[in-house]
């Protein structure tokens, strides 16, 4: 008997089905903050939100099989350019919350706006017997030789917008400094966190392109890890919420969404060691006004994804 | 498996075969269907018909696809050569001679199908990689061996040639010494009986397991992604993930990626077809037979050095490996007795946490996976031996399709025809979904093990019950499924294992809100930190492993009057 009640009780998170009182959220990374976003939301509203968390590819490919019949009503990507992109496809719904007065404008639209900020940066080990690495070029040298990860711009938006970012202000330049990292032996394992764990158990040294949330957190954990963000400049991955145009629950989702852009929420989004979108809520770490942020035009390195791959892959992957 | 004992009931099998069809094409057809609609008209899932065939024309000058699909086949075949090597010695050992502890070996063996793969890939990159465990721990590491095509065989090589034990084992038991006692005594020397006489009647079920092999390899994933990405080596599998996982996500160009390994494995279905009915591989005909095994004399040492040592490589080193990690405070501490700890442990067993569901919900899912997988898989590998009928060729040919489809593209099919605006039964979105997905998924295993096993059982012993007065249901009963229990029960423990560490279609397919041990471990190595998903892992494990030990200690108590050959 008691078996069966177990059963039901982990069944019982089943009922999905669209209700008055409960909201389903798609959301990438991290882990813990839509858990904490949604156990608080729950607690103030009465409102029970259902979690889907997985890299944004996958909320991606999710949110694309479901077109047809969707299922969600709020969604957090990891990728701007995704937002872009379903906006222009009509599927987003349009809602601008109150509590993002004081998000910069670059970082809202009248379809969606910015849950939080990382930015990429070189993450180091300090115990990795390599000098103290400040700018991008310096991975280049010969201190770290076969000591260098980087995540896939294939497999991970923020890479892929660092390359973007560092061709817009660097020029050709960038595609040099590429090259000259591979023939240092700059090894590319795949998506973030497939770059970060050589550089903490010492296989490599340092990670470049590292999203910043993530090697802030590992430090935090005790990881000796160090977070550089090179003064040359650097380019940030904000991560957008949005509520789809399908949505059967448009109320409790605007409510929802109002939640994580107040004073509370911002906080749960700064205590993952990321940026919060809004400026007048303190993070745990350097905030956008500290960094030297090149600034990237989406839409025209979007349309030049596939070139930009390729060029990675001759230069670098499959050299 | 409906079981009406009816001796009134004229054909049962009239009933049955519809039945099973039906469980096909619900679990498996449907999704399959949807997902070639969807590689022929690229808007399929926006409901629209519109630009029919308009991404084939990119497929077909794709020459980076055929560089992936002859590395894809090229990798199959050195892991299937890696699981004969591995696994063969082992399963004839264990098959015909009183191998010490045999039951404590076979659990011993099923604990690399408890591993996710990703998770082992990652313990062998943490052992292996320049500074990891090896190099902590004598100073050299082998890093350029594990990041190398070789490397990536040996891994995948480790997580299945446990298939091969298993169905090598399980037919040599029931092959048993008897043909070979009777090559014997017409004057055949030892080897000579068992490679005359043992190994080709035991022929079917190493086939099959063979089969799952090589279906498993061209669509594993996690392997690959972990390893291979770094040497550039590219498989089909992993092209198919990259089209679904990479904004902007490609439908139509994973579905068609797909069509192509579902064409491979049919393929090889169709050889293991033809290398398993071109000839009768009876041997159970209701003879009495002498279920002794032989005594392994001063061969007993060594046997067990050689036991020992294949489950050092396949289980205990990538099982140190994910404890160690578990246990590391940090991972940048390496292994200094100062940097153990078990903080990654607490948020696991805090009562009602998330990872507390997590091991519920996969544990009833797995358990009810295992008996819906072996009922049906049973009734179909009954109706594809025993049948008569038309379409049990295209039946069997229906139930190998899940292993030739990744798992995500499963998942995928699943949710384009479950979550169908015409649909009208609205289980997406609830748990039965999931259940669904993983009962598609691993019925191969039931089926294949079943079928090869089947057809070692003389159709005379079901005459026999017949003639005795017995309606076919009984014989069923009473002598076909208890001839058949065995391998069914060897699948059950298979499917158990696997489905309570399922990732990829419970990424696609949980609803909002549930969490599966897969699905947390993977969202701790991706986001949180490495030595919880670890720590889960390895709680996973030996919950998973415990149960299936009871059950292998029941059934040695059991004794040999219902379960063995």
């Amino acid at each position: 008997m008691l078996r069966i009640t177990a059963f039901a009780a982990s069944m019982g998170l089943m009922g999905t089905v669209a209700h008055a009182d409960t909201l389903t959220f798609y959301t990438a990374g991290p882990g813990g903050l839509a858990d904490a976003l949604a156990e608080a939301f729950q607690a103030e509203t009465g409102i029970t939100v259902n979690v889907f968390q997985g890299t944004t590819g996958q909320v991606m490919a999710r949110l694309e099989a479901e077109e047809a019949n969707p299922q969600a009503d709020v969604v957090v990507s990891a990728s701007w350019g995704s937002a872009v992109d379903l906006h222009e496809r009509g599927l987003l719904m349009e809602y601008l919350s109150p509590n993002a007065e004081t998000v910069p404008d670059f970082l809202k639209h009248s379809h969606y706006v910015a849950q939080g900020i990382s930015a990429l940066a070189i993450a180091w080990n300090t115990q990795s017997d390599t000098p103290r690495p400040a700018e991008w070029t310096d991975l280049a040298s010969e201190g770290y030789r076969d000591l260098v990860t980087m995540p896939d711009p294939a497999q991970s938006g923020s890479a892929f917008d660092l390359i973007a970012g560092l061709e817009t202000a660097m020029g050709d330049t960038a595609w040099e400094l590429l090259g000259a990292l591979a023939d240092n032996g700059m090894i590319v394992p795949g998506p973030n966190a497939a770059a970060l764990n050589p550089v903490l158990q010492g296989a490599a040294a340092a990670v470049f392109g590292a999203v910043d949330y993530i090697a802030y957190s590992r430090a935090a954990a005790g990881e000796s890890v160090e977070v550089i963000v090179p003064e040359s400049g650097t380019v940030i991955a904000p991560r957008p919420m949005f509520i789809l145009e399908a949505t059967s629950n448009a109320d409790a989702a605007k409510a929802f969404v109002d939640f994580v852009l107040s004073e509370a929420g911002q906080a749960l989004v700064a205590e993952t060691w990321m940026m919060p979108a809004r400026t007048d809520v303190e993070g745990l770490r350097p905030g956008i006004t500290d960094l030297n942020v090149i600034a990237v035009d989406e839409d025209a390195v979007l349309a030049r994804r596939d070139e930009i791959i390729a060029r990675f892959n001759e230069t670098v992957t499959n050299r | 498996m409906t079981l009406v004992e009816s001796p009134a009931m004229p054909r049962a099998q009239s009933l049955l075969t519809p039945l099973a069809a039906a469980a096909l094409i619900m679990l498996v057809g449907l999704p399959v269907l949807f997902i070639l609609l969807q590689a022929i008209f690229p808007d399929f899932a926006r409901g629209s018909f519109e630009g029919a065939f308009s991404k084939l024309v990119v497929l077909t000058e794709n020459d980076r696809l055929m560089t992936q699909a002859r590395n894809t086949l090229l990798l199959a075949f050195s892991v299937l050569i890696g699981c004969l090597i591995f696994g063969l010695p082992i399963g004839i050992l264990r098959g015909l001679f009183s191998v010490p502890g045999a039951r404590v070996w076979d659990v011993v063996f099923l604990i690399p199908f408890l591993i996710p793969p990703f998770i082992a890939a990652i313990a062998w990159m943490m052992t292996l990689q320049p500074r990891g465990y090896l190099f902590q721990l004598v100073g050299f590491d082998m890093g350029r061996f594990l990041f190398s095509f070789t490397g990536v065989a040996f891994v995948m090589t480790l997580n299945l040639f446990p298939l091969v034990y298993f169905a090598v084992s399980r037919a040599l038991e029931m092959v048993g010494g008897r043909f070979a006692a009777a090559a014997r005594v017409h004057g055949a020397r030892p080897l000579q009986a068992f490679f005359v006489i043992t190994l080709p009647l035991s022929i079917p079920a190493i086939a099959a397991s063979l089969l799952i092999v090589f279906a498993m390899s061209i669509e594993e994933l996690g392997t690959p992604t972990a390893l291979a990405s770094r040497t550039g080596f590219e498989v089909l599998v992993t092209g198919i993930y990259t089209r679904l996982s990479d904004w902007p996500i490609d439908l139509s160009g994973a579905a068609l990626g797909s069509v192509m390994l579902m064409a491979m494995v049919l393929a090889a279905f169709t050889l293991q077809n033809w290398i398993a009915t071109r000839r009768s591989y009876i041997s159970q005909t209701g003879k009495p037979a002498d279920l002794e095994k032989a005594d392994l004399g001063r061969w007993r040492w060594p046997v067990l050095g050689l036991f020992a040592l294949v489950a050092l490589i396949g289980v205990i080193i990538p099982l140190a490996a994910i404890a160690v990690t578990s246990l590391m405070s940090t991972i940048s501490g390496g292994l200094r007795w100062s940097n153990f700890d078990l903080r990654h442990y607490e948020p696991i067993f805090r009562t009602g946490s998330r990872a507390w569901q997590a091991l519920i919900t996969s544990g009833w899912l797995a358990v009810l996976t295992a008996f819906a997988t072996a009922a049906i898989g049973g009734l179909v590998a009954y109706i594809v031996v025993r049948g008569t009928g038309r379409g049990r060729a295209v039946m069997d040919g229906l139930s190998v399709l899940p292993n030739a489809i990744p798992a995500i593209v499963l998942a995928v099919g699943i949710i384009l025809f479950w979550n169908s605006p015409y649909q009208p039964l609205s289980l997406y979105g609830t748990a039965a979904i999931l259940l669904i997905a993983y009962i598609g998924i691993l019925l191969p295993y039931p089926i294949r093990y079943a079928v090869a096993r089947l057809r070692q059982i003389s159709g005379s012993l079901d005459d026999a019950a017949r003639v005795a007065g017995a309606g076919q249901m009984q014989a069923l009963r009473h002598v076909t499924l208890p001839l058949m229990a065995p391998s069914l029960i060897a699948a059950m423990m298979l499917v158990f294992a696997i489905a309570s560490r399922e990732l990829v279609a419970s990424i696609m397919l949980a609803p909002a809100g549930m969490r599966t041990v897969g699905t947390f471990v993977f969202a701790q190595f991706e986001q949180g930190s490495v030595q919880t998903g670890m720590a889960m892992s390895m709680v996973a494990i030996t919950i998973t492993s415990g149960i299936l030990l009871a059950v292998n200690l029941w059934l040695a108590r059991q004794g040999s009057s219902a379960f063995s050959g």
